[in-house]
């Protein structure tokens, strides 16, 4: 501890000495809190971290606060209380990418060991134990050598829901001046959006880019679903409906670039050997759950619901009957007309959920009802809720082009 | 089921956003939120991905608010409870002691700038903040920072925190530490229960409180 920071420590107890209190202990409980948190919020300072030094090189690079190239030394990088020695290196090693891909900042990095190490100085004024950088009479003496004549500070503070950033360099001379300083907030700045460590953008053009992405999103898209709809077996039925297998394809608009309503139509078709050969029309309308605005980043859950025609042509035809259907039924059927192909065209109502990420892939859940069949002969209910039954239960893979 | 079962679903999806304690935030991650309500306009302008714009066509005696939640880096009980009062209003406080003690010595003068704080890395921190907030208002701020001898420190270390200072004030004029163009701006806290900050100017000797 240096001699200035003696008297700091001090003048700092000099509270406790007067009144008599005795400071708080830190607990074994309250250090393993920390390192919990550590632990969560690491890669999210981290980030944030990193978006203020960019910004902070990005302005170097704009301004330089050097005219020339200048010998620098990181005297000391200090990240939130709380926080730990591996954060500091990350901050160090991104700071050092970013200078070394941003010559036009002029600030150059300079190895100087004996800036950043404990030295002791023994002179006329007393015996002096302190950082080279806080003491440069000292650090001449003790490196003569040493190129750098200003040394940087970073100094990081999270400061409630804002992460804070104070940079200044100070020139190593007797008086210790400092010749820069800046203070970047989390709150003021931009997230780096699409920024690189040799491509740096500013907060201005880092904001336009966004919104030009949000901007430029087309509200007409083109989904191809693939999915598969399953029916109960009803309680008199001598017969299982096989589940239908079906592609569909067609068009989805948003009603605004938030596209927190979604509109679309689609036809599909089915086929089963033996079994059916079935086309579908199906008009949809979506309301986006997870927030009023569907997000770049994170996946989004609509809600659905739309109504359907479907025709279905093949023996799976019979059981969207109301009469039950046996194999006198299905003989009769044929006997009576055997170049007919059973035949059957209904409406269907549906409702469910799509989870979609970044409104390309997407994964769906429902339930239709199909108000055509009032018994449960032949197709059971999924949900009956009186009034309306759900008698089908589907699943789909989306793919939006 | 039936209805109901419909009903949790769109219910639990609405509730995935909303800061309030409830079934989707739990009332500690609810106490680390700092919200802020804003008009609509302004908080599409901030957040614009996430806030829809003022419709155009608008009533205009129709005002709609957003309420924007950020949550807090460091929870609130990961730090002492006095030095997370310091640190969350750190730009704030130190900012309006900075400007209120440079408009009382708005001369061409150098600042040298300490804290006093029980835990020296908070020390550190407000310090810090102290001598970026007088550069960047224009001022001229030295890294150096005045020292005492041995024996001035055994007697001062023994005066109430009032007086402490001001004989701390005069000892570094009459040891020429500091100069007749160089001012002294200390910050620190005066009892250890308070999370106030409080600071005082030396110059030329003289000790003035500044808040």
């Amino acid at each position: 501890m240096s001699a200035m920071r003696v008297f700091g420590a001090v003048m700092a107890l000099l509270p406790a000495l007067s009144f008599g209190a005795t400071d708080i202990a830190v607990t074994e409980a309250h250090r393993a809190q920390i390192e919990k948190v550590r632990a969560d919020l690491a890669a999210q300072v981290q980030l944030q971290a990193y978006d203020l030094l960019d910004e902070l090189v990005f302005e170097w690079s704009q301004r330089p606060p050097f005219g020339v190239a200048t010998p620098v030394v990181m005297a000391d990088v200090t990240v939130p209380v709380s926080f730990g020695s591996g954060l500091q290196a990350l901050i160090e090693n991104h700071l050092t990418s970013l200078v070394v891909q941003n010559p036009r900042s002029n600030v150059v990095l300079a190895h100087c060991p004996s800036c950043t190490a404990m030295i002791v100085h023994s002179g006329a004024k007393g015996t002096i134990v302190s950082r080279g950088v806080d003491s440069p009479e000292a650090l001449a003496q003790a490196s003569s050598q040493a190129q750098a004549r200003h040394a940087l500070f970073l100094d990081f503070e999270a400061e409630g829901s804002a992460l804070v950033l104070r940079a200044r360099i100070t020139a190593l001379t007797p008086d210790l001046p400092i010749v820069y300083a800046k203070t970047l907030s989390t709150t003021t700045s931009n997230a780096a959006l699409l920024r690189t460590g040799d491509r740096l953008k500013s907060a201005a053009e880092a904001r336009k880019e966004y919104l030009d992405i949000l901007e430029n999103r087309s509200t007409w898209t083109v989904p191809i679903r693939v999915g598969v709809r399953s029916y109960l077996a009803g309680y008199e039925s001598n017969f299982a409906m096989p589940p239908f297998i079906w592609l569909m394809g067609g068009v989805e608009a948003a009603f605004s670039q938030a596209r927190a309503w979604l509109g679309s139509f689609s036809v599909g078709i089915s086929w089963a050997p033996q079994s059916h050969t079935a086309w579908l029309a199906q008009a949809r309308i979506s309301r986006l759950l997870t927030g009023t605005v569907s997000s770049l980043t994170h996946p989004d859950l609509y809600f659905f619901i739309g109504g359907s025609v479907m025709s279905v042509y093949g023996n799976s035809a019979l059981l969207f009957g109301n009469e039950v259907i046996g194999i006198d039924e299905v003989t009769r059927a044929i006997m009576n007309n055997p170049s007919s192909v059973p035949t059957t065209t209904l409406g269907m109502f549906q409702f469910g959920l799509e989870l979609r990420v970044k409104n390309r892939i997407g994964v769906g859940l429902y339930f239709e009802a199909l108000p055509g069949i009032t018994t449960e002969q032949n197709i059971g209910s999924y949900i009956n809720l009186g009034f309306i039954r759900f008698q089908s239960f589907g699943m789909e893979a989306s793919f939006c082009f | 089921m039936r209805a109901a079962w419909l009903t949790s679903v769109v219910v639990l999806a609405a509730c995935a956003y909303d800061p309030a304690p409830g079934l989707a935030t739990g009332q500690n991650e609810a106490r680390n939120f700092e919200c802020e309500r804003v008009g609509q306009a302004e908080a599409h302008d901030r957040y614009p991905g996430d806030i829809p714009p003022v419709p155009p066509r608008l009533d205009t005696e129709s005002k709609v608010d957003a309420l924007l939640c950020q949550a807090r880096f460091v929870p609130l009980d990961a730090r002492l409870p006095r030095d997370e009062a310091i640190l969350s209003r750190l730009r704030s406080s130190v900012g309006g002691l900075t400007q209120l003690a440079s408009a009382l010595n708005p001369g061409d003068v150098v600042w040298h700038v300490d804290a006093f704080y029980p835990d020296p890395m908070i020390a550190m921190k407000i310090s810090v903040a102290a001598k970026t907030s007088l550069f960047e208002h224009g001022r001229v701020v030295s890294d150096r920072v005045p020292t005492l001898a041995a024996g001035d420190i055994s007697v001062i270390s023994r005066m109430p925190p009032k007086q402490a200072y001001a004989v701390a004030c005069k000892r570094y004029f009459a040891e020429n530490v500091l100069g007749a163009h160089d001012v002294f701006l200390g910050l620190m806290i005066v009892d250890p229960r308070e999370t106030q900050l409080h600071a005082g100017v030396c110059q030329a000797g003289q000790w003035r409180w500044v808040q």
